[in-house]
């Protein structure tokens, strides 16, 4: 975290700064990186990531563990540990602004009204000594300079909101009185609550049961056709987020190798990554096969291989994949893929 | 909660029984003659004698006499010291001195010791950082005599900033204040490395993390969200401090010439003044359980994970 040079207003309301979408166009990453200076090594999390959000639109971000989905959240949010990350090069535009050339203090004051965000396991990501309308309702007291009742009363409506039963009577509870289900609505309700345009969600029903999930989804849903924000959906398992979806970004290894339109993506996958995701979904008749079509690990970040990152576990992979990186590139209009022989795989 | 007092009272019981009678049996019942010492190097006489083992029903045998000492304990009577004086007036006139030594060491080492703590664990590996590493290993690995001997006279003879000892049966608040930095030392130690841990592992935290994708700043997500955290074990370290302390402290006490509990229990053993140190120890015992309650009550009320029912 960079240190921040607070100043003395008893607010944020009167922060001046508005941000205007121009033709809905929210977030822009261009060509992100993000490294982590460890005692053992640079290792690049995050390799020339480049994506755009608008309002109204939901982009998943599917990889698997370590690729780098929760890096590229948190450095949107600027929340990254600095040290021992490091953004050597890249741009993420909120608005037209630059949030990374942003003065501190007015970029942590785009963190809840602007630009939101939902963690996987809601029990450690809220307080656990503080009651649950008293973290919702710090939302309105320390960005809005809301009195502490009519903040709390504002809390009780936005538990209303995420369909928690007999929110006023458990305004008072703390996290751990809960269900996990419940705990996540109300991290929702907090990221909702000053109606920021971009909501980023990572991995927000990991932690819960499957009928739960899908409750929760569907809140997500519900909430984003409401408010017309960007929502970027990160996961690990593209059959959660497939009905929510616009778009899916597929990243590997801190690139993105697939950005296609969900659908599209769903019928013919143009990387051999994602073909390779799709057919390891776990199907009701072959239980416990989860990740059995890809072979093989992630490469160590601080190694990654010559030639296409993905090229030891492709089945596909010939010479040139081992000799000349892959770039991002349109294969068909409007389907994007870092692969030599996309155009094969695409019509496999 | 009320029902979880109520138990906690009961339990007490057992514990205040098992303990004076542990200790009844060692004073009374170990080898070596009571009476021992009473009159110089003679034995007493022994018309003396026989008072002395009526008066403390030592003729009985040791169930009995426990149970007379209990009875009598029960209605509030701690007995007599071999000199004649209640016990239980020698407790007023010290135990007061004791708390007051108890309150302002406490107060010392919680109040630099968090302040300490907190500075180290936001800038952790600095310079402070290592100073206060190593200064408080040194503390915690010197003995109270010797910091209470040199602080003694460095800060009291060399420099002349604080009295060297105390010098009347009602020390004042300037008297005791050298006692009791160097009572809370050891524990001002513990107290600033628990902080700093425990508050570097609130800074990892995901709702600390939380916190920060709230937009709070940033000394609102350490110092309220991480902080409120990281004090749940400090405070109630302290607690049980506070109970340790309450107990007198014997080396400390003595160095600086306090009247307090701790010196009286220690005379006590030596003199073989049984009554004295029955007593005392008794009142000590029922000290430290009610602290020891408080405290967990207090650890209910700062952490709402924990549930007393
Ligand atoms: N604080 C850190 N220090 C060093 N390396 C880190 C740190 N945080 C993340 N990384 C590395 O960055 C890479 C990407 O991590 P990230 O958390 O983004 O993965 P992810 O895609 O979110 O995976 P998961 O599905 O497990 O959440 C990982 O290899 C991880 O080891
Ligand atoms: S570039 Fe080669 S190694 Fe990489 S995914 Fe395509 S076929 Fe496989
Ligand atoms: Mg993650």
């Amino acid at each position: 975290m960079t240190t921040t040079q607070d100043t003395t207003t008893p607010s944020d309301k009167t922060s001046g700064v508005t941000y205007t979408p121009e033709d809905g166009l929210l977030l822009e990453v261009e060509d992100l990186y993000v490294e982590f200076h460890t005692p053992d090594g640079i290792a690049t999390a995050i390799n020339g990531v480049s994506f755009d959000l608008h309002q109204g639109e939901s982009l998943a971000i599917l990889g698997e563990s370590g690729s780098g989905k929760s890096v590229t959240a948190q450095a949107i949010m600027g929340i990254l540990d600095m040290p021992p990350a490091v953004i050597p090069g890249g741009h993420i535009r909120y608005c037209g602004q630059d949030l990374l050339s942003m003065p501190e203090d007015q970029r942590r004051r785009t963190r809840g009204p602007e630009v939101s965000m939902i963690f996987q396991d809601a029990l450690s990501s809220l307080n656990p000594v503080f009651p649950v309308g008293w973290q919702i309702a710090e939302m309105f007291r320390m960005h809005r300079g809301v009195n502490k009742s009519d903040a709390l009363e504002q809390a009780i409506r936005l538990m209303e909101r995420v369909q928690i039963p007999a929110a006023r009577d458990r305004v008072k509870a703390y996290p751990h009185q809960f269900s996990g289900g419940m705990r996540q609505r109300i991290m929702i309700a907090m990221a909702i609550a000053l109606d920021p345009a971009v909501l980023i969600a990572d991995e927000p029903t990991t932690a819960l049961d499957v009928t739960v999930q899908a409750q929760i989804m569907a809140l997500l849903d519900e909430l984003q056709q409401e408010r017309q924000m960007g929502l970027i959906l990160i996961t690990h398992d593209l059959g959660v987020v497939a009905d929510v979806a616009d778009r899916i970004a597929v990243m590997y290894a801190g690139r993105f190798v697939e950005k296609a339109d969900v659908v599209e993506l769903y019928s013919a996958p143009a990387h051999p990554y994602t073909r390779g995701l799709l057919e390891s979904i776990p199907r009701l008749d072959q239980k416990g096969q989860t990740l059995a079509a890809i072979g093989g690990l992630p490469p160590n970040l601080m190694r990654i291989p010559p030639g296409c990152p993905f090229n030891p576990r492709c089945r596909r992979a010939e010479d040139v994949c081992r000799r000349d990186r892959p770039e991002l590139r349109e294969v068909v209009p409007g389907r994007f893929a870092a692969c030599h022989f996309a155009e094969e795989v695409i019509n496999a | 909660m009320g029902t979880y007092v109520i138990r906690r009272l009961l339990q007490m019981i057992p514990v205040i029984l098992g303990a004076t009678f542990l200790i009844f049996t060692m004073v009374f019942a170990l080898p070596g003659d009571p009476l021992a010492g009473k009159c110089g190097e003679r034995p007493c006489p022994p018309a003396y004698a026989a008072a002395f083992r009526e008066k403390y029903n030592l003729n009985d045998p040791l169930p009995i006499q426990y149970g007379k000492y209990v009875g009598n304990l029960a209605q509030g009577d701690f007995g007599e010291t071999t000199n004649g004086i209640k016990v239980i007036d020698q407790l007023k006139a010290r135990y007061p001195i004791t708390a007051q030594l108890a309150l302002m060491a406490l107060a010392f080492e919680a109040i630099i010791g968090i302040t300490v703590g907190v500075f180290t664990g936001i800038r952790r590996g600095g310079f402070l950082d290592n100073l206060v590493l190593i200064s408080t290993l040194v503390v915690i690995s010197i003995p109270v005599f010797v910091v209470g001997g040199l602080s003694q006279y460095f800060l009291g003879v060399r420099l002349g900033l604080f009295p060297v000892t105390v010098t009347s049966a009602n020390p004042t608040f300037y008297q005791l204040m050298l006692p009791a930095m160097v009572l809370g030392s050891i524990s001002l130690a513990y107290i600033s490395r628990l902080t700093r841990t425990s508050l570097v592992e609130n800074l990892r935290s995901d709702y600390v993390r939380t916190a920060t994708a709230k937009g709070l700043r940033r000394r609102r997500a350490v110092g309220l969200h991480a902080l409120r955290n990281s004090l749940i074990p400090v405070v109630t370290f302290i607690g049980f401090d506070f109970g340790f302390l309450l107990g007198g402290a014997i080396v400390t006490e003595a160095i600086f010439n306090i009247p307090g509990v701790g010196g009286y229990l220690f005379r006590s053993i030596r003199a073989r003044d049984g009554a004295s140190v029955v007593g005392t120890v008794t009142v000590l015992v029922i000290v430290f359980l009610f602290v020891n309650l408080l405290v967990d009550l207090l650890y209910g009320l700062l952490d709402p994970r924990i549930s007393h029912d």
